[in-house]
């Protein structure tokens, strides 16, 4: 077992443990708070598709990580659900691109709770029968997002990005592929991706560290580390096709314009993530230039916001709103982002945006459950809590010329909600 | 944790909620204004219009950088209901000055920021400019009109609007698109004088201090405003009683259907009177051990959610589902059956002992959140008590099965709301 504690000037401390097994296990302590939030991971989402069993690759029906999320609930002795119920806790899970966790919350029993969370997280039971009630679930959860602009509008812009990369399919996959998931598969999936060494662990709150460590070495299964061989596609550094548009019920267009990033390797590193997300806000935050083009244009409103979205083997600037007119707002993006090329990012701006993000990091640290996500992003990318408040410190507006400049133009898609009728 | 409330003036409280643990500091103005048709829009707009300029910072792109440099300040607007009321928030929050690498007061700037935008609007001649209310009018406009593209959301408005028609609660929160067309820079700045005169006023602070003067820069500016016919912000009108449900179907092109369901119910009011009600609606449709979950979704796997909710304000009590158009039949005689066995005691100790012990555990988690304490306060005023969390989850554990079923003999149903795909025509 390896233990380390980290601290920073802000108060904050929290340990990191990788136990023999593999797992990961990150606590971070608030005494002074009534409750607490735990998570339970594993490095398993959508985009993992293919993979290799027992030397064998097998390709998985699309939706089938979220599937087994539904299903994990279940075990031979009841749900769950159930078990929560007799603590009070509050408990969910997700699953996204490259993750799925377990988790839940509370302010009484944790450590209950936390023993509630490692069973059944290690206990599959998936029968023939209990796979085809799910299925009826889940395909309303898929046509309720079917319904939903926002999500239908990113989703778009990433199949007309992606020529191959798994990213480009939905979380939960389609009606008719989750109909191919039985629960052998569910198996084949579960022993591959929720082997402790693929998994982690991250609790904030009021708990004492020693006291979750000892449950978690003894709650967690023995076994041998395993590698994990996932076969991703071959993905060109070109978008698919740059113009996307699907029309539903809404009352005005809704867009998603992304710049689609090249890789130099499969992840971003997390200055390269705080690079990007200043140089977003330096673009198109609610103080630049271009913010207030659009809104005195009559382009934008409220809803209008920016985002870094990446992860293995993808990475992508989106740009995202609503807009009487999508494309007029794709053009004065991209002349913005020319004009910034060529005339340089205005100082004050860069120091008054690296301040914002100063005070999101602090503010972070005001929840449990905010806490416990962004541990989730130290296990998933091997960082440290600390790491935006020490590299915001370092960055130079040079940096962030060099982040600019690596920006492709051409290589940009716009995917387009249009209202029926 | 403490509470310390002052009346500043007549119908103005401040009330200072004292929590250490946050790395913020958390400053909220809420209005309360009767929420009628007439006036809906124009003070739906006002928070919004405040918020985006003032004559310290005419122009909202300004206005931004200078939250940026106090290290990402974020203000906030909105406008909700609350019962029969509109409530129309302002809030700032701010990281602590601890925390400020030079060593400015973050925490009295930022609120001395929003105590200007407040009162001090950019207006001439007691006009509000053109282009800001052009603005701010389309962003409304904009607003309103896109409630649409989120069709649960959408469903539960249409049911509110229908149940409650031609009564103040059945007013859209932000008003019309016609009424918002007609606003003008001189009836807004009338709206903006009657907030402030007319409006009841709590001004709440969430963190370790209250910013240095502010209650008393507060009583100051609301010393030289007529305050003499102050919304008393006392009663709600309880959901109505029918004999017979009506149903109303609008027809979309979706692929799912939305099924809402609206109650009025015999227990209406403070916290004292509607905590069973809260209670009988967690076990009909709460959590995951509540009969809508464990029956509709799970053992007849009609749909991916099933819930209920009350607001003890109108003692109302709504369900919303999301079906295919083949099941909303089965679905709706499954959640009335649900109903029923509420009304008969056919409730397990599990599910009622679930429910309690789920409930008293969020309750105490409201004090690890600086907005839900925030806004846990905001809606209790005048005739609620101050009760804390801790308060209510200590009363909650004294509601008995019998509490549960008396609060659900007294459900009855009102409208059924559905929003069906074109082709169900």
């Amino acid at each position: 077992m390896k233990k380390e504690l980290f601290e920073n000037k802000i108060g904050e401390a929290y340990t990191k443990v990788i136990l023999d097994n593999g797992l990961k296990v990150f606590i971070l302590e608030k005494p002074q708070y009534n409750s607490a939030y735990a998570l339970f991971g594993t490095k398993y989402g959508s985009i993992d598709t293919i993979f290799n069993v027992d030397g064998k690759e097998i390709a998985v029906p699309e939706g089938i990580a979220h599937f087994l999320e539904h299903k994990l609930f279940e075990s031979q002795d009841g749900d769950a659900f159930s078990k929560f119920a007799k603590t009070g806790a509050y408990a969910n899970a997700f699953t996204s691109f490259d993750r799925t966790c377990y988790l839940f919350s509370c302010s009484d029993k944790f450590y209950e709770n936390l023993s509630i969370l490692l069973d059944f997280v290690q206990s599959p039971y998936f029968t023939e029968e209990t796979v085809n009630k799910e299925q009826g679930i889940i395909g309303q959860e898929i046509r309720m997002y079917d319904d939903s602009p926002a999500w239908r509008v990113m989703f778009n812009m990433l199949m007309a990005m992606y020529h191959n990369h798994p990213v480009r399919i939905d979380i939960a996959g389609t009606v008719e592929s989750i109909s191919k998931i039985d629960y052998n598969l569910l198996y084949d999936c579960y022993n591959t991706f929720y082997n402790p060494s693929n998994m982690f662990i991250c609790i904030a709150g009021n708990v004492d560290t020693d006291t979750c460590l000892k449950q978690i070495s003894e709650g967690v299964k023995k076994s041998d580390p395993k590698e994990i061989i996932r076969i991703k596609p071959e993905e060109p550094d070109s978008v698919l096709t740059d113009y996307t548009e699907q029309a539903l019920e809404v009352a005005q267009p809704m867009f998603c314009f992304g710049f689609k990033e090249s890789l130099d390797s499969p992840e971003k590193t997390v200055k390269e993530k705080i690079l990007t997300s200043l140089l977003l806000n330096i673009i198109s935050g609610d103080a630049s230039p271009l913010y207030k083009q659009l809104i005195n244009d009559g382009l934008i409103n409220d809803e209008f916001d920016n985002e870094h979205f990446c992860g293995n083997g993808y990475s992508a600037l989106i740009f995202e709103g609503e807009s009487k007119d999508p494309k007029a707002v794709s053009m004065a993006i991209k002349n913005e982002i020319l004009r910034l090329k060529n005339d340089g990012i205005d100082k004050k701006l860069f120091n008054a945006i690296r301040a914002g993000m100063y005070g999101s990091s602090i503010r972070l640290f005001n929840n449990v459950e905010s806490i416990a996500m962004q541990l989730t992003e130290c296990a998933m990318n091997d960082c440290g809590l600390f790491d935006e408040l020490k590299y915001l410190k370092a960055i130079t507006i040079d940096d962030v010329t060099r982040k600019l400049n690596e920006i492709n133009l051409e290589n940009s898609v716009l995917s387009v909600i249009s209202p029926k009728n | 944790m403490s509470l310390e409330i002052l009346e500043l003036q007549s119908g103005v409280e401040g009330l200072f909620i004292k929590n250490n643990r946050f790395n913020t500091t958390l400053v909220s103005y809420n209005f309360y204004l009767p929420l009628k048709k007439e006036t809906a829009a124009e003070n739906a707009l006002l928070p919004f219009i405040l918020t985006s300029c003032s004559n310290r910072y005419p122009d909202f792109s300004r206005l931004n950088y200078k939250l940026s440099k106090l290290y990402g300040a974020r203000l906030n607007a909105s406008t909700e209901k609350y019962g029969d009321y509109q409530l129309l928030r302002m809030t700032i929050s701010v990281i602590n000055d601890r925390f400020s690498l030079e060593g400015d007061s973050l925490v009295k700037n930022a609120s001395e920021l929003l105590l200007g935008l407040i009162f001090e609007p950019k207006c001439e001649n007691g006009v509000f400019f053109e282009d800001d209310l052009e603005r701010e009018k389309r962003k409304a406009i904009e607003h309103i009109k896109g409630e649409i593209s989120e069709k649960r959301v959408f469903a539960k408005k249409r049911l509110i609007e229908e149940m409650f028609k031609n009564e103040p609660y059945g007013t859209p929160k932000c008003g019309t698109v016609e009424d918002v067309q007609a606003i003008t820079g001189e009836s807004l700045y009338k709206a903006w004088k009657n907030m402030l005169s007319s409006g009841f006023v709590r001004v709440q602070v969430v963190g370790s201090a209250v910013p240095d003067g502010l209650f008393e820069e507060v009583s100051e500016r609301f010393s030289t405003v007529d305050r003499n016919n102050v919304c008393d912000c006392k009663i709600s009108a309880p959901a109505k009683k029918v004999s017979t449900p009506k149903t109303v179907t609008d027809y979309m092109d979706v692929s799912q259907g939305k099924l809402c369901l609206g109650f009025s119910t015999t227990l209406c009011g403070n916290d004292d009177v509607a905590l069973p009600l809260m209670v009988m609606t967690d076990i009909f449709g709460g959590g995951p051990y509540s009969r809508l979950f464990s029956n509709v979704r799970e053992k007849m796997s009609l749909c991916y959610y099933c819930s209920a909710s009350a607001i003890r304000q109108k003692g109302l009590v709504t369900v919303e589902s999301g079906l295919e158009t083949d099941n909303f039949e089965k679905a709706e005689k499954e959640i009335l059956n649900q109903l029923e066995a509420l009304k008969k005691g056919e409730f397990s100790d599990f599910e009622f002992e679930s429910s309690i012990k789920s409930i008293t555990d969020s309750l105490n988690t409201y004090n690890d959140s600086q907005n839900s304490i925030d806004l846990w306060y905001v809606i209790k005023v005048n005739n609620d008590s101050l009760y804390t969390p801790e308060d209510i989850a200590e009363k909650i554990s004294t509601i008995t099965r019998e509490d549960v079923i008396n609060a659900a003999e007294g459900v009855c149903l009102n409208t059924v709301y559905k929003l069906l795909p074109k082709e169900a025509k």
